[in-house]
C-alpha cells in the first residue's frame, strides 16, 4: 500500500545520544523515503522523542550520522538553519509564538528566514490556513484559541516554509479528547498528499490507518519496522507484543 | 516632640531646599536606572554566553573569562550594602586623582556611577529572569523554521521578556529614589543631604527629616502603586 518512492530522504546511521550518563539512543538505523508516512511508536522514556528531535538537531546527537537531502547534518559545516527550513516541526505543547497574531505566526518564517515578501507569505499563510479550517482566526491571538485550534496553526506554521518534511512530537498528547481528530484529519490530509511525515504518537489507530510503516523505540533501539498491517496483527518483537497488549 | 507648627516653620523658611533635593533625587535616579539597564543588559547577556563544546580554545576562554567576570560583578554588588559601595567606589576613585575640575560635578559623577553599578547588578537579573521566564518551547519553534539564534532573540523571545522586564525595570527606578538617600553621604545634594543641611542650620532635629519622609512617600507611594498597575496590565495580556 506505499505510495513512497525508493528516493531516501532521511538516511540515520548509528545515531546515539547520551544525556550526562544515560545513554537514550543506542545506534537507530533507519532510512525514510520520499513521501512516506512514518509513525514512531514506544513505551515512555523509550527515546522516541529524542530520537525525533536529533532529526532536526534540536538534540545534539552524541554518535552517529543522520543525512539529509545528501548533507550530513553531524558534520559541523553543514549550515543547520538552512535545513531546517526544510524540516517542520509541530510540537506537543504547540509553541504558537505567544506575541504573534496567527497570521504573523505563519508569514515570519517565510519572511525573516527565506525573505518572501509581505504580500506573498499572508497569500501563503491565507491559504494554508483555510486548509485547516481557520481561514477567519487570521488576527487571533495564540491565547484565544483552543488546543485543537492552536495545533492546527502550528501545522500550518510549518508548511508555510514549505518543507520537504514533517516531523511531529505527540501532536495530540496536550489536546483534549474531543480535539484529537481535527488535528488527526489535518495530519491524514497532508499524507494523501504524499507529504513525507515522521509522527510520534501515541495513537495506535491513527497510526495503523495513515502511516506507511510503524517504527517501535524501546530501550533506545528499534525493536521493530513493519508495515502497518504486520506490525499490529504479527509483532515479532516481544517487547512490542507486551507493548501492543497494554495499549490495545 | 514632634510638632506640625514646627513643620510648618521649617518648611516655609527651606521649602526651596527640599524642592532642589527632590529634583537632584529624581535625575540622579533616572540616570543610574538608565546606566543600571545598559549595563544589565550587557551583564546579562555575558552570563547567558553558551560555550559550545566544539568552539576553539581561544573564544573557550574569553568566554569563560567574560562570564566569571559577569557572575562576580553581580555576586558582589548584591553581596555589599550599597553605601559600602558609594564610599568605595567615591573615595578610591577621588583619591587616584579621577576628579573633576568641579567638585560638585566629581560627587555627582561617582555618586551616579555608584549608584548605576549597583542597579545594573539588579537588573541584570531581572533581564535574565525576564527572558529565562519565556518557555523554552518558543525558542525550538524559532529555530525550527529556520530562523538563526539572533532572529529567534529579536523576533519571538525578546518581544516576550519585555513583559516581564518593563514593570521590575520601574521598580527598580522606585526602589533607587529612596536608595539614592545614601549619596548624602558623600555629599550630593539630594532630599536626604538638604535635610541634613536643614537640621544643622536651624537647630531643628525631627522635623526636616520627617519632611524628607513625607517627600519620599509622596513621590514613591503613587509611583509604585502606577507601577503595580501597570504589572498587572502586563500580565493580563498574556496569560488566559
Amino acid at each position: 500500500m506505499s505510495l513512497a518512492n525508493n528516493e531516501v530522504l532521511i538516511q540515520v546511521k548509528g545515531l546515539e545520544k547520551h544525556f550526562k550518563h544515560v545513554q537514550v539512543l543506542k545506534g537507530i538505523d533507519i532510512d525514510i523515503h520520499k513521501g512516506e508516512v512514518v509513525a514512531v511508536i514506544g513505551p515512555s522514556g523509550s527515546g522516541k522523542s529524542t530520537f525525533l528531535r536529533c532529526l532536526n538537531l534540536l538534540e545534539q546527537p552524541t554518535g552517529g550520522h543522520i543525512i539529509f537531502e545528501g548533507s550530513d547534518l553531524m558534520d559541523r559545516k553543514t549550515n543547520i538553519n538552512a535545513l531546517r527550513q526544510k524540516m517542520g516541526m509541530v510540537f506537543q505543547s504547540f509553541n504558537l509564538f505567544a506575541n504573534m497574531t496567527v497570521l504573523k505566526n505563519m508569514t515570519v518564517g517565510p519572511m525573516k528566514v527565506k525573505g518572501m515578501k509581505q504580500a506573498d507569505a499572508e497569500k501563503l499563510a491565507l491559504d494554508l490556513l483555510g486548509r485547516v479550517g481557520l481561514a477567519d482566526r487570521g488576527d487571533a491571538y495564540p491565547i484565544q484559541l483552543s488546543g485543537g485550534q492552536q495545533q492546527r496553526v502550528a501545522i500550518a506554521r510549518a508548511l508555510a516554509m514549505q518543507p520537504d518534511v514533517m516531523l511531529f512530537d505527540e501532536p495530540t498528547s496536550a489536546l483534549d479528547p474531543e480535539m484529537v481528530h481535527e488535528v488527526l484529519d489535518v495530519i491524514k490530509q497532508l499524507a494523501k498528499e504524499h507529504m513525507t511525515m515522521v509522527v510520534v504518537t501515541h495513537e495506535m489507530g491513527f497510526a495503523r490507518e495513515v502511516a506507511d510503516r510503524v517504527v517501535f523505540i524501546d530501550q533506545g533501539v528499534i525493536q521493530e519496522d513493519n508495515n502497518p498491517k504486520d506490525f499490529f496483527e504479527h509483532p515479532q518483537n516481544p517487547r512490542l507484543k507486551e507493548f501492543l497488549s497494554k495499549v490495545l | 516632640m514632634i510638632s506640625f507648627e514646627k513643620i510648618a516653620k521649617v518648611w516655609n523658611v527651606y521649602g526651596d531646599f527640599y524642592w532642589e533635593g527632590l529634583g537632584n533625587t529624581l535625575w540622579v535616579a533616572a540616570l543610574a536606572v538608565v546606566l543600571g539597564s545598559v549595563l544589565g543588559l550587557l551583564v546579562a547577556s555575558g552570563r547567558m554566553l553558551t560555550i559550545k563544546p566544539h568552539e576553539n580554545v581561544v573564544s573557550k576562554v574569553i568566554k569563560s573569562v567574560l562570564k566569571f567576570i559577569c557572575t562576580a560583578y553581580v555576586e558582589v554588588l548584591r553581596a555589599t550594602p550599597l553605601l559600602v559601595q558609594v564610599m568605595v567606589i567615591y573615595f578610591g576613585c577621588t583619591s587616584i586623582g579621577l576628579k573633576l575640575s568641579d567638585g560638585t560635578a566629581t560627587r555627582m559623577l561617582w555618586g551616579l556611577v555608584a549608584v548605576g553599578l549597583n542597579s545594573g547588578a539588579y537588573l541584570s537579573e531581572v533581564i535574565r529572569s525576564g527572558i529565562g521566564a519565556v518557555p523554552g518551547g518558543q525558542m525550538e519553534a524559532a529555530r525550527c523554521v529556520g530562523m538563526n539564534y539572533r532572529q529567534a532573540m529579536v523576533n519571538v523571545i525578546l518581544p516576550q521578556a519585555i513583559r516581564n522586564i518593563l514593570p521590575a525595570l520601574c521598580n527598580e527606578f522606585v526602589t533607587i529614589i529612596k536608595e539614592t538617600s545614601v549619596l548624602s553621604m558623600v555629599g550630593i545634594a539630594e532630599i536626604m543631604f538638604q535635610a541634613n543641611a536643614v537640621s544643622a542650620a536651624s537647630y531643628i532635629f525631627v522635623e526636616p527629616y520627617i519632611i524628607a519622609a513625607l517627600m519620599y512617600f509622596t513621590v514613591v507611594f503613587p509611583l509604585s502603586k502606577l507601577v503595580a498597575a501597570f504589572e498587572r496590565r502586563m500580565s493580563r495580556s498574556v496569560t488566559r
